[in-house]
């Protein structure tokens, strides 16, 4: 039952937090059941049968909120150092206030008082080219040392390189993530994830314990984009998760702006649909930032020397799409051997990346 | 009375000798065969006293006991017929017991006294140390290969009879088929582009080192493999014959020359069973796929479909280059020295290559680069990214060079590393690498370079000094490796984790 001791010491997040844990409790329900009602009270209803949702779903809440401990779930979220945000909260973020589909609560690890800088989402897929992972690592730095918080879902590929970027610049950077805090996905971002949440903030707006399922990625999109300025897509597939964030970002009127790539590159298919369909193009930092409204500084672009002889007009013959060693070989006309050995050098000089015999130039 | 008539029975890809000893006495009418008979071996019983019969030869109505001695080793097959039948017919006093002297026979005996052919003659006929060797009339040339004997060939049990006998000449040994030139395997001039694929091919072939092509689907991986063996030299004689026995216990139809004489190709689908690619059986000890391309090329078309149980198998043969069988009633030994050319898809959905065109979740990706990481793909010297060839190019482009072209310059890479006291630069003892595959001040700030970046394991690096000591020798270069032989060596090298990098 849920009067246990201590229950009168909780605090209403305690109770929230419960309702929220709730199985198929959504943001739509949870309006529903907290209409006129404190949390504490709503929790009662809840045990006692709610009213206003389907027989078996209220079933299901009963036996559940039956074998709940509120205390013990609340002492878990405090001991795991997530603090949990309310719409009344004063860190509530701004972009989230006037919210056609806001998150009921807030699930956050580290500071959410970073999003009350400038934000920027940079997103993209997981199905990046080196290029586009170089580019994502470049505008996350760039943006940070402008002081713009880049906001990103720390997933594989275009997300995990921006976060990477923005912890080398100066500002905290923030991750919206579809699962519980405590269950970190991809497993091969733990690292990144910690860095991110010591730095600036990891929100979710699910309890812990919450698995990653397909669904909950897009609803997780919805929260980037409301709580971006701007978002910024350096690649994208025709379609895909960062197509969705770009829906909601368009439906929240926020600016969207989309890399450059290459016709051909599939991974920038989409961004390319996006800039003829007249999104603002974003070659670099700079022209985010004059989005942003931001002064963006006279950086001038300084290019970097491009190694002279032989090496350079390998490098030319490389171009700004993938190629291999036979390509490169046949636009020069000469033999593999010698191209080899210069492409070894470009890629020790990291003019060039190589992977499964394609070649990519990055810089 | 006693009569002892030497024969062979097979044993994996080896003949046995075997001394078929037959006795006929006084006593009550019967027959018995000893000596680890299996079935087919017992029943000869009932076809030799048929033959007999239909030929309208006696049949002694006393004690008859057949002995086939080594009598520890199991016998198996109707290989033994021939012989027996003989042998009563000489104990019986039918024969003269001199004139069956200094004779082996080999065959299966039809129920009306038709002589038919065994599988493996030629392992068989090289077992025996009689100076002259009864076969049927179609296993005469594929028994005259060996060369140590006089072959008579005979078509039924009568002829036999008749000559030893001597009331009618040894029938005229069939006319040697004559010799068609065997169908000249695809050639390299249909491969339009694909320098480095092609590059890749020769390599192999006059290194032996063994190749995985990766590529999506119509990139022209099955296309490029298929003319590996045309680039490869003739066996040698030592070489054709351990070949032509091999195919010959194995049924495989031999080429109309008699020795297999060009490396042989072989492409099991990716259904085979462990037994079959590595040999076995419980029965008999038969070679499998990779012994029957022993001398030539074993090529395994979508490797990442292949069990993992059955890859496996493949590990031990690749490192010794013999595989030894081995069952509760037996082991046998196979030669299994064959070249390993691989293909797969770069991921399941076949469309990897260019980094982003992927449309593979990254679990798939990686459960699939799992199944072919690992041990098996760790003995690759050399992995190429095949993609498909520029449409233009197929159309219009120039025709690539011909294969008796590359298979020249194959022949002269050879001839070079023999004389380094190995048959291929695959070989290469890593100890002796200072001495045989030097690099030049710039080539070493190559590998410095590789290896420090990690992109080079320490295992990686012999390799690529092998690889790169083969391109020199194709160019013609001897003397310390160049910087461009090591920097191709390294573009062509196949590292197992590369197929594991996630895009």
């Amino acid at each position: 039952m849920s009067d246990r001791t201590g229950a009168d010491e909780l605090s209403a997040e305690a109770w929230l937090v419960a309702l929220a844990s709730l199985p198929g409790m959504g943001p739509a329900r949870l309006a529903a059941v907290l209409a006129g009602r404190s949390p504490r009270e709503a929790w009662a209803t809840v045990a006692g049968g709610a009213d206003g949702v389907p027989e078996g779903v209220a079933l299901r809440w009963r036996a559940v909120a039956a074998d709940t401990d509120v205390a013990r779930l609340w002492s878990a979220h405090e001991s795991a150092g997530v603090r949990v945000l309310a719409p009344s909260d004063g860190d509530w973020p701004a972009g989230l206030a006037v919210d056609p589909e806001p998150p009921a609560l807030l699930f956050a690890r580290g500071d959410p008082g970073v999003l009350a800088r400038p934000c920027v989402a940079v997103i993209g897929t997981r199905r990046c080219s080196h290029a586009g992972r170089e580019v994502a690592r470049q505008l996350g730095r760039e943006l940070s040392e402008a002081g713009v918080c880049v906001v990103s879902g720390l997933a594989l590929g275009i997300d995990g390189a921006a976060h990477a970027g923005a912890l080398g610049g100066g500002a905290p950077p923030a991750a919206v993530v579809a699962t519980g805090l405590d269950v970190v996905y991809p497993r091969r971002h733990a690292e990144l994830w910690q860095a991110v949440g010591d730095r600036g903030v990891v929100l979710s707006e699910y309890p812990l314990g919450v698995w990653p399922e397909r669904w909950r990625f897009p609803a997780r999109n919805r929260i980037i984009a409301a709580v971006a300025d701007v978002v910024v897509v350096v690649e994208s597939h025709e379609r895909g998760g960062s197509m969705h964030t770009v829906e909601s970002a368009l439906e929240r009127d926020r600016i969207v702006m989309a890399v450059p790539g290459s016709v051909r590159s599939p991974a920038s298919a989409g961004t390319n649909a996006l800039l003829a369909a007249g999104s603002p193009p974003a070659r670099d930092a700079a022209d985010v930032l004059v989005a942003l409204g931001l002064e963006s500084g006279t950086r001038s672009r300084v290019a970097p020397p491009v190694p002279a002889g032989d090496a350079g007009r390998v490098l030319e013959a490389v171009g700004w799409e993938p190629c291999t060693l036979e390509q490169v070989a046949d636009r020069l006309g000469v033999p593999l051997g010698p191209v080899a050995v210069h492409l070894l050098a470009l890629e020790q000089e990291r003019w060039v990346q190589q992977q499964a015999g394609w070649y990519e130039r990055v810089r | 009375m006693l009569a002892i008539v030497p024969s062979a029975v097979l044993h994996g890809v080896e003949g046995r000798p075997v001394r078929v000893e037959v006795h006929v006495s006084n006593g009550l009418p019967g027959f018995t065969v000893v000596g680890l008979p299996d079935t087919a071996c017992r029943e000869s019983r009932d076809r030799v006293r048929a033959a007999l019969l239909s030929s309208s030869l006696p049949w002694p109505l006393r004690k008859v006991t057949v002995n086939l001695a080594p009598s520890g080793v199991r016998k198996q097959g109707a290989g033994l017929d021939l012989a027996i039948a003989i042998g009563l017919l000489a104990a019986n006093g039918d024969l003269p017991a001199d004139a069956v002297a200094g004779c082996a026979f080999l065959g299966e005996l039809g129920l009306d006294g038709t002589v038919r052919p065994v599988t493996g003659t030629v392992p068989l006929v090289d077992a025996l140390h009689a100076p002259t060797v009864v076969v049927a009339t179609s296993a005469a040339t594929e028994a005259a290969l060996v060369g140590r004997h006089q072959v008579r060939a005979v078509g039924t049990l009568l002829e036999a009879v008749a000559a030893l006998r001597g009331e009618q000449p040894w029938p005229d040994p069939p006319d040697p088929p004559p010799v068609v030139p065997p169908p000249p395997g695809p050639d390299l001039a249909d491969v339009r582009g694909q320098r480095v694929a092609r590059l890749a091919l020769e390599v192999s072939a006059a290194g032996g080192h063994h190749l995985l092509l990766v590529g999506p689907p119509g990139a022209g991986k099955t296309m490029l493999a298929a003319r590996l063996p045309g680039l490869l030299p003739d066996l040698d004689d030592p070489e054709a014959l351990e070949a032509t026995r091999i195919h010959s216990a194995a049924g495989e139809t031999l080429p109309s020359a008699g020795l297999v004489r060009r490396p042989p190709f072989r492409a099991p689908h990716h259904g085979a069973s462990a037994v079959s690619l590595v040999g076995g059986g419980t029965a008999l000890l038969r070679p499998g796929e990779i012994s029957l391309a022993s001398n030539g090329v074993l090529f395994l078309d979508e490797l990442g479909e292949f069990p993992p149980t059955v890859l496996d198998g493949l590990r031990q043969p690749l490192e010794e280059g013999v595989i030894r069988i081995t069952r509760a009633r037996g082991s046998a030994r196979f030669p299994a020295r064959f070249l390993l050319v691989a293909a797969t898809n770069p991921c399941p959905c076949g469309q990897g290559g260019p980094p982003g065109a992927c449309r593979c979740s990254d679990q798939a990706r990686s459960r699939y680069a799992r199944r072919l990481t690992g041990p098996l793909v760790d003995r690759f010297d050399l992995r190429v990214d095949v993609s498909r060839p520029d449409p233009g190019e197929l159309l219009t482009g120039p025709s690539g060079e011909p294969t008796a072209e590359v298979a020249q310059r194959v022949l002269a890479a050879r001839a070079r590393a023999r004389r380094r006291g190995v048959r291929c630069n695959a070989e290469l003892p890593a100890p002796r690498l200072d001495e045989l595959a030097p690099v030049t001040p710039g080539a070493l700030r190559l590998l410095d370079m590789a290896l420090r970046v990690g992109t080079l394991s320490g295992r990686g690096l012999h390799r690529v000094r092998r690889v790169a000591r083969t391109l020199a020798d194709l160019a013609g270069r001897d003397g310390p490796l160049a910087e461009e032989d090591i920097g191709l060596a390294l573009q062509l090298r196949a590292e197992p984790e590369a197929l594991g990098r996630a895009a």
